[in-house]
């Protein structure tokens, strides 16, 4: 397992196939090759796919990709820190689902979560993106 | 434009990383709660960008920058994450220059060869040389996502 990690982890270009194919300037990259100069673990063109998914987007420029990746890395760190609260007060040692149900429902910040973590609910965002 | 929902996700295994890393040694995570995070890094994203836009459309601009998406930050109640954000986007900044720099100078370097043959054509090769880094600014900052 952390041999398959460690292998994802220098390896994020691999990951960046698929639905970047269709701009001509050459894909952001998150910087692995640098050592200790790795600003965002998330693979930037994962992160344009998103961005990329709102109708309402028309453009955006690579600092604003960055700063969602290391944004979306921040709230996993936030959430999963949330979550564990939850799970050692149960004096559990591994997290559950249970457990970010809770954190979303106990965090204000994480109130946007409610309901969408049915992904065909996230689908259904797209639809709606208008009006949020 | 049919995106696959997989293409949506981001990918498992650093998402799994970032969470291991935020908990203490010897917690685990079920898959299902790891699956769940993963999501709802997608939705933050997805929401954050909608908020983000928001922004940039009230200054009358079309492409989505980095302020933008600091004011969605605080917008969305996450000031805390301004000031690591901040400090990120300079580290970015800062190495994106180096880079810039790091490629001019290979290409100096290279003049430099064939300006010991033909030193009447350096001038001429420095006028591209400039075109060519506008050119190339023009190009990453404005990736385009077009609709």
């Amino acid at each position: 397992m952390a041999a398959a990690a460690a292998a994802a982890g220098s390896g994020t270009p691999r990951e960046e196939e698929g639905p970047s194919g269709e701009t001509a300037a050459p894909q952001p990259q998150a910087p692995t090759s640098v050592p200790g100069a790795r600003l965002s673990r998330l693979p930037l063109a994962r992160v344009k796919a998103l961005v990329k998914a709102d109708p309402d987007v028309t453009l955006a420029g690579q600092e604003a990709i960055f700063i969602l990746a290391r944004a979306a890395e921040l709230f996993v760190e936030t959430i999963a820190k949330d979550a564990y609260c939850c799970a050692q007060q149960g004096k559990r040692k591994t997290l559950q689902r249970r457990d970010l149900d809770n954190a979303i429902e106990a965090v204000d910040e994480f109130a946007f979560l409610e309901g969408y973590l049915n992904f065909r609910n996230v689908l259904s965002l797209f639809a709606r993106s208008g009006e949020m | 434009m049919a995106e696959r929902p997989e293409d949506l996700n981001l990918p498992n295994a650093v998402i799994t990383r970032i969470i291991k890393e935020a908990l203490p040694d010897g917690v685990n995570i079920s898959k299902e709660a790891r699956s769940a995070i993963s999501r709802a890094a997608s939705v933050f994203v997805l929401y954050a960008t909608s908020c983000a836009n928001n922004f940039a459309m009230k200054g009358k601009r079309k492409t989505l920058n980095a302020s933008d998406v600091l004011s969605a930050m605080e917008e969305m109640e996450f000031q805390r994450f301004v000031t690591p954000l901040k400090e990120a986007l300079e580290a970015y900044r800062r190495e994106q220059k180096g880079k810039k720099e790091a490629s001019e100078q290979k290409k100096k370097d290279k003049d430099k060869k064939t300006d010991a043959e033909e030193p009447d054509k350096s001038r001429d090769e420095d006028n591209d040389e400039e075109e060519e880094r506008l050119e190339e600014e023009e190009q990453n900052e404005e990736e385009e996502v077009d609709n």
